[in-house]
């Protein structure tokens, strides 16, 4: 005959005597976090509303490109023009994600939980800042990569493929100065306010401010002041960048000032960082 | 271990407003309580505590480190609940509390567990799967106690943690706390403005005002029984009052209440006689004990400072902000 | 003196009943408003100054209704518990402009006045925004005051205040009180509240639970016993002696002494000097343990 038997177990409060990561995991788990929230994944179904809208327009717009290609064979946009011909809804898209990503955290009062955990305070911009520059670069990549790999079936010769694919490379790496410029300044902007929609007009706001300039200095009677123009606006900045780097014989427009477009854009990018940093460093002390 | 330990702590802001003077305290395990007007140097300190500022001058240890140059290890170490609103209206908080655990360098099987633990222990069953935003008072404060102490820390700091609570609420939140440094064996560190919490449930207190210390002491010290009896009928009490004086006892009245002093055991006698001859419905009838309220209530003349203390506090009150 | 007369009061929004039938007169002296989160203190506070209608019922201020009534303001005040957001001001500039709004015959002097009374005179040249909370509610305060009203309506006026800030509020209260004024605050912290006013007016759910003095009303609680704990020369024999006494319902001991739960308070707090003289045991201490607000509240508030 058995006993029969009883047991109370102990589920009261565990000490936790496990592995405890260190910085870079945890930055790794926040900037996986942030790339996962800029496409409202883990949110509500309200956050997917505006990245998914944008992300199906780039995908329709390169499912077409790539059916003009393969019906015609002829590659009517290059990559690096697909790009710049986009830039408007990459503008959008910071202005969604970038406030999603740091105007948050600043409405909800968040940040001080963040900061009274074992990150340095450079961490969350910069997890929050690679997190937004992926996903930029993503919604490029991803339609590029599909357009490649239609480029890749409809071409006849191996040898093709290889101009293919360096061509796409070169794109890619074009997408990656946009995400990186584009990325800095819609965070920057973002990080100054805790209203989302404030904060996405002002990002929108803060590339369209200086076109005018570009405008009038466009229409100017001198050469110089035409080549120069471009450096007045992020957008024309990166445009002219690539017109140097990225697309051979695109030198026209800004004459032979190709490397101060790409000092300028770089200046650009440090700077915006720097001052992203002291941002956070002031949030953090206050 | 001492927990926290400061030597000559300063700190000045740029403006040049100095928000702790000089302060050297030594807290000890347990649950102790952080107290002092608005702008007494409260914040400053948990920041410090924290390693988020740098002390202008003078030492600080917390847990045996320094957070000025180990921040992260003691961060890592230590749970931090703010006063004011910190939670995502839009997340659930099993989603919230597991991130911040992941925040803290759990691995992510672990901090979902530790998460849905610490909920519960909280007392957050099925609500931790809905959104905070349509928590109650009461539920935010205890989502905010869980984030805290999702990570184990060994150190618990809590900034007025009953802020918004009915008395349900806070009576709630309190014997949580308790719970927390006793049961759970963590030491809790609660800022809090309402003296008579932190008498229900802290074991020590710590004052400081204009940034510089007050008083640091065990509760029991600080609450320590005085010889003075207090007499309280629930009628009668002139009377009462009446009678005893007749008996020689030097009796005041305070309120509702009658003190008498305590001159040797037969004082007991002696009321208890008045009373039962008066035939009066005897209510209370005790020592008469310190209240920690005392630091407070004759202001700083009684810590010897002088009354141009009180205008610099107030002064450090905006300068803060 | 001002009677704040609350007449089977009601205020629902759609399907909401923020506060549910209350009658409740209000006269001189301090009150207390207590009542759980969403109980409908703030509703009250809003009808009983005019800023609400009342869905049904009224309120009136002797005998005057305050709804739709501008003649109400001069004799009201109503220090709300959201901080409005004057930071730009300078407490004087805020008084002043609540002075010359009441259209007061020197709004100077009554703003200095009202400053004065609550001890912001030496920082009143300083900007709101640069206040500490507590600094924040007493310019809030100085201006419901500046009419120099009969009635004051306070919504959680301790909010945020530090122990100084407290102690000088509840002083402010007190003596605005026994100046034979009507003031009703709410409040949840309860020790506050049982020091300032022993008076209560307690809501739960929208429906008026209790007023009065919190202390007769537990009187009023005959069917729950009263617990006191004692300390004595010798615990176990005044326990076998409290036991033949018919008003205790039972008695504990342990290591702190004895619990004693008695059925019928007057008999048992008057038999327990006499019991323990009888039997040659010295009380050492006796103390109520659920006669506090405290107590009495969450009896309400379970009820």
């Amino acid at each position: 005959m058995s006993q029969p038997t009883g047991v109370i177990h102990d589920i009261g409060y565990q000490r936790y005597t496990g592995p405890r990561l260190g910085r870079r995991p945890i930055v790794g788990a926040l900037y996986v976090h942030g790339l996962r929230a800029a496409f409202g994944l883990g949110r509500s179904a309200k956050a997917k509303v505006f990245p998914w809208l944008i992300v199906g327009v780039v995908a329709v717009v390169a499912a077409v490109l790539t059916a003009l290609r393969a019906r015609t064979g002829q590659a009517l946009v290059g990559y690096a023009e697909f790009t710049e011909m986009l830039s408007m809804l990459i503008i959008f898209f910071c202005a969604v994600v970038a406030p999603e990503l740091v105007s948050r955290d600043l409405h909800n009062g968040v940040l001080p939980l963040y900061f009274a955990r074992p990150l340095r305070r450079q961490d969350y911009a910069l997890a929050r800042l690679a997190a937004l520059v992926s996903a930029t670069f993503l919604l490029l990549a991803g339609p590029m990569t599909v357009m490649f790999v239609g480029a890749a079936f409809s071409v006849d010769r191996l040898g093709a493929v290889w101009d293919e694919l360096g061509d796409y490379l070169v794109g890619l790496g074009y997408a990656a100065v946009h995400a990186v410029v584009f990325g800095v300044l819609a965070l920057l902007v973002a990080s100054l306010l805790r209203r989302r929609a404030v904060a996405a007009g002002a990002i929108v706001g803060s590339f369209l401010l200086t076109t005018p300039v570009v405008g009038v200095l466009m229409v100017l009677p001198y050469e110089r002041a035409t080549q120069l123009a471009g450096l007045a606006s992020p957008v024309t900045l990166v445009g002219g960048l690539g017109d140097w780097a990225f697309e051979p014989g695109g030198e026209a427009e800004i004459g032979g000032y190709g490397p101060l477009y790409a000092l300028t854009t770089l200046g650009f990018v440090v700077a915006g960082v720097l001052l992203l940093l002291a941002r956070y460093r002031k949030v953090a002390s206050k | 271990m001492t927990l926290i330990a400061t030597q000559s702590l300063t700190k000045t802001y740029g403006n040049g407003v100095t928000a702790l003077a000089d302060l050297t305290v030594g807290i000890e395990p347990g649950i102790v309580g952080l107290v002092g007007a608005n702008g007494a140097g409260k914040s400053t300190f948990i920041k410090i505590v924290l390693g988020l500022l740098s002390p202008t001058s003078g030492q600080v240890r917390v847990l045996g480190l320094d957070p000025t140059v180990d921040g992260r290890q003691v961060r890592a170490r230590v749970g931090y609940m703010p006063e004011h609103d910190c939670l995502p209206p839009d997340l659930s908080a099993a989603e919230f509390v597991t991130h911040m655990a992941r925040m803290s360098g759990l691995p992510k099987t672990t901090a979902r567990e530790r998460a849905s633990e610490a909920l519960r222990h909280v007392g957050l069953y099925e609500e931790r799967y809905r959104q905070v935003g349509g928590y109650s008072t009461g539920m935010k404060q205890r989502v905010k106690l869980a984030q805290a102490l999702v990570h184990d820390p060994d150190l618990l700091l809590l900034d007025e943690p009953t802020n918004g609570l009915d008395p349900a609420g806070r009576d709630a939140m309190l014997g949580l706390v308790e719970r927390i440094g006793t049961e759970f064996g963590i030491s809790v560190l609660v800022c809090s403005h309402l003296l008579g919490e932190v008498e229900r449930i802290c074991d020590a207190v710590v004052a400081i005002d204009g940034g510089r210390l007050l008083r640091s002491a065990l509760l029991s010290d600080m609450t320590a029984a005085t010889e003075v009896l207090t007499v309280e009928v629930s009628e009668g009490t002139d009377e009462l009052a009446a009678r005893l004086a007749a008996a020689n006892l030097p009796v005041r009245r305070d309120g509702r209440l009658l003190l008498v002093p305590l001159a040797d055991e037969t004082t007991y006698d002696l009321i208890l006689t008045a009373v039962a001859e008066l035939d009066l419905p005897l209510h209370r009838l005790d020592q008469r004990r310190h209240r920690v309220a005392e630091l407070f209530a004759t202001g700083p003349v009684a810590s010897g400072e002088p009354p141009a203390a009180l205008a610099g506090a107030g002064a450090t009150e905006g300068g803060i902000r | 003196m001002t009677n704040v007369e609350l007449s089977g009061v009601s205020r629902w929004y759609g399907n909401v009943v923020a506060v549910n039938n209350v009658t409740m007169s209000l006269g001189p002296g301090v009150t207390g408003l207590l009542g759980p989160n969403g109980a409908g203190k703030t509703t009250l506070l809003h009808m009983m100054a005019g800023f609400l209608a009342p869905s049904r019922g009224t309120v009136t201020l002797d005998g005057e209704p305050t709804w739709r009534n501008p003649a109400v303001y001069r004799r009201l005040g109503l220090v709300t518990e959201r901080e409005a957001a004057y930071d730009f001001l300078t407490a004087y500039e805020f008084v002043l402009a609540s002075a010359r709004l009441h259209r007061l015959p020197q709004p100077e002097a009554a703003a200095r006045r009202v400053l004065d009374l609550v001890e912001l005179t030496s920082a009143e040249d300083r900007r709101i925004g640069t206040y500490s909370k507590g600094m924040r509610q007493r310019a809030r305060v100085a201006a419901a005051l500046v009419h120099d009203p009969e009635v004051l309506l306070l919504d959680e006026p301790f909010n945020g205040m530090d122990p100084r800030q407290r102690m000088h509020m509840m002083d402010l209260l007190h003596s605005l009180g026994d100046a034979g004024r009507t003031i009703l605050f709410s409040s949840h912290i309860l020790e506050e509240v049982e020091q300032v006013s022993g008076t209560v007016q307690v809501i739960v759910s929208g429906r008026l639970a209790a007023s009065g003095d919190f202390r007769t009303i537990r009187r009023l609680m005959t069917n729950r016993p009263h617990v006191f704990a004692i300390r004595s020369t010798d615990d176990r024999r005044l326990a076998v002696a409290l036991m033949a006494e018919p008003s205790v319902n039972g008695v504990e001991l342990d290591r702190d002494g004895l619990t004693v739960r008695a059925g019928d308070y007057g008999s048992f707090t008057r038999a327990l000097p006499k019991i323990a003289l009888a039997s040659g045991i010295r009380v050492r201490r006796l103390l109520p343990s659920d006669e506090s607000l405290e107590s009495v509240f969450s009896y309400l508030v379970e009820a």
